[in-house]
């Protein structure tokens, strides 16, 4: 069974979200309570300001699956709804269906650290 | 009825106060609340004789501006052509007349309802104190970058109590309002009161920093201004306008401190001087897990993230080179907070307000914590706000702080509405922290006041 992970409405004064690091090889089977990227929210995308919006969220499985491929790079930027991973129950099943439902997962906000692009590559 | 909304008293002996002429800020015929602030001057204190009186008050204050607000709500009537306009409403052309008429006040009722000094203007007095003496902006309310900005109010004979700002933005809008120009705290706030505030940059005022700040000799500002000099004068160092902008502004910060300061204000009573701050407000969101020390000289600087950029490449090497970064606990931020409330009492004897931080979030949808390692306040950024604040629980047994609990009002009247990111708050809450903060400041006031035993 193919699963997606597609960028949800985190907060809703959100449109989109950039992707600060990412903690899962695409090949590997994640287990619950495993770590899949960092993102961030920046509520003041389309109008800069001087002290940006922004806030920090970790995404983390919440169900057994393996990771097939990732849509998006680190500090590449994302709308809501469009799709940043791929996943499927079994590591050598065709990609070349529609996903089945969205994959489970959780989302936690977090605290900057050295790891992500925003503030250390930007 | 109508009513003629005159300027009323303001006072200066030894001095002549001119006015520019008159900027309106609403509209001929506009429904106006009572203590809305509807028109503003330029003001300038020259010395009436030819010898000048020492200390010159306002001297370090370029902007000086009064804003005037009816007493009563109604609909105001001016004539917009007795405005001069242009650099006529910039400079010093009027002398303050008392009984000069702003314009008419239509009010519902008779005049029998009104108090005798309904058509007395309220006056807002605000002074900035320019971060660099070349911003000169003529348009506005406490127009350009003034590294202090302050607004205050008070009746003749009245003592206004002070509070002084020193938070980031969470603060912000809260004390300075939409206009920057202290307005809605005027509008809530009629017992006299004046607000003072610094902003973040280009140094955020956490604890350290404002110790620091507290305790610094003459003799250790000059060993900082020599090291940073130094840096930028190094053998292949070529500083460009930013590292000299960022450097200049710096310098201007470290050589203060804001706590220590006492404000000329002049009003209906006259010209005086008052005291520092009765109370000071920070922001617990000023208080990071790492902050900057300098490796030589021991002070400690903390610069946003969103700031930093505005150094130029030298001094962002400078900040990378001769600084090492310092983690902080919660226990060590409750200690710093605690050096810094004994040394402001021992100073000032202000007292210390701290806005907390919002703890919950509708926007996680954690099932488990399991996966997340010990400690959990070093990854999960609520459950660090919910340590941060319970630590200022335990500051306040043993040291006579108020909480401002911005945490219980986001979670009455929604998070996601009012305050998406956890720093930047919606009108709405805003005014509610704003109350707070007003109802703290009452305990302040000399009729409150309980002696200490």
């Amino acid at each position: 069974m193919i699963f997606e992970f597609r960028l949800p409405l985190i907060s809703p004064h959100m449109s989109e979200a950039l992707i600060e690091c990412l903690y899962a090889t695409p090949g590997s089977t994640l287990k619950t309570g495993d770590k899949l990227l960092d993102l961030s929210v920046n509520l003041s995308d389309s109008f800069s300001q001087d002290c940006p919006p922004i806030s920090f969220y970790r995404i983390i499985l919440r169900e057994k699956a393996v990771l097939r491929a990732y849509r998006l790079a680190c500090g590449e930027s994302c709308k809501v709804g469009e799709v940043i991973a791929v996943f499927s129950t079994d590591p050598d099943e065709t990609l070349d269906q529609p996903a089945q439902r969205g994959i489970r997962l959780a989302t936690a906000g977090i605290i900057h650290h050295s790891g992500m692009w925003t503030g250390n590559v930007s | 009825m109508e009513i003629p909304l005159h300027l009323g008293p303001l006072k200066a002996e030894g001095y002549k106060i001119h006015r520019s002429g008159v900027r309106w800020l609403c509209e001929p015929g506009q429904m106006c609340r009572a203590n809305q602030v509807v028109a503003y001057f330029n003001l300038s204190i020259e010395p009436a004789g030819t010898r000048a009186i020492s200390p010159v008050p306002f001297a370090e204050e370029r902007e000086l501006q009064v804003a005037c607000a009816p007493r009563v709500a109604g609909r105001l009537m001016y004539d917009s052509d007795a405005a001069p306009g242009g650099y006529l409403s910039v400079i010093g052309v009027n002398l303050w007349d008392a009984d000069d008429v702003l314009g008419r006040i239509e009010v519902d009722g008779a005049s029998t309802d009104l108090d005798g000094d309904a058509g007395r203007a309220r006056l807002l007095l605000l002074a900035g104190r320019r971060m660099t003496p070349l911003v000169d902006v003529h348009s506005g309310l406490l127009p350009g970058w003034n590294g202090r900005s302050r607004g205050w109010w008070c009746e003749e004979g009245e003592t206004p109590v002070t509070l002084l700002t020193l938070g980031i933005c969470d603060l912000t809008g809260v004390i300075m309002g939409e206009q920057c120009a202290f307005m809605e705290m005027f509008r809530s706030e009629t017992a006299p009161s004046q607000f003072v505030f610094i902003p973040d940059h280009p140094i955020a005022p956490s604890a350290p920093v404002l110790l620091d700040q507290l305790e610094r000799s003459p003799a250790q500002f000059q060993a900082i201004s020599a090291d940073l000099q130094a840096a930028l004068s190094k053998p292949g160092i070529a500083p460009t306008a930013d590292d000299w902008t960022f450097a200049g502004t710096m310098l201007s910060a470290l050589q203060r401190c804001p706590m220590r300061e006492t404000y000329d204000l002049v009003s209906a009573s006259g010209l005086s001087r008052s005291k520092p701050a009765d109370a000071v407000l920070l922001s617990l969101h000023a208080e990071p897990p790492v902050i900057l020390r300098h490796k030589t000289l021991g002070y400690r600087l903390h610069v946003l993230r969103h700031h930093q950029p505005a150094a130029g490449p030298a001094l962002r090497h400078w900040l990378a080179s001769a600084f090492e970064s310092v983690g902080r606990t919660t226990d060590d931020i409750k200690a710093d907070y605690e050096k810094l409330i004994d040394a402001v009492k021992k100073s000032t004897g202000a007292r210390v307000l701290i806005l907390n931080r919002m703890s919950t979030s509708g926007d996680e949808n954690i099932s488990t914590y399991a996966p997340f390692d010990s400690p959990m306040s070093g990854t999960l950024a609520n459950i660090a706000s919910k340590e941060l604040n319970l630590m200022l629980h335990d500051l306040a047994a043993s040291r006579n702080i108020g909480i401002v609990d911005i945490d219980a009002m986001t979670a009455d009247i929604g998070g996601g509405q009012h305050l998406p990111d956890g720093i930047h708050q919606s009108r709405a809450l805003q005014d509610l922290v704003r109350a707070e903060i007003l109802h703290l400041l009452q305990g302040l006031r000399p009729e409150k006041r309980v002696p200490v035993r």
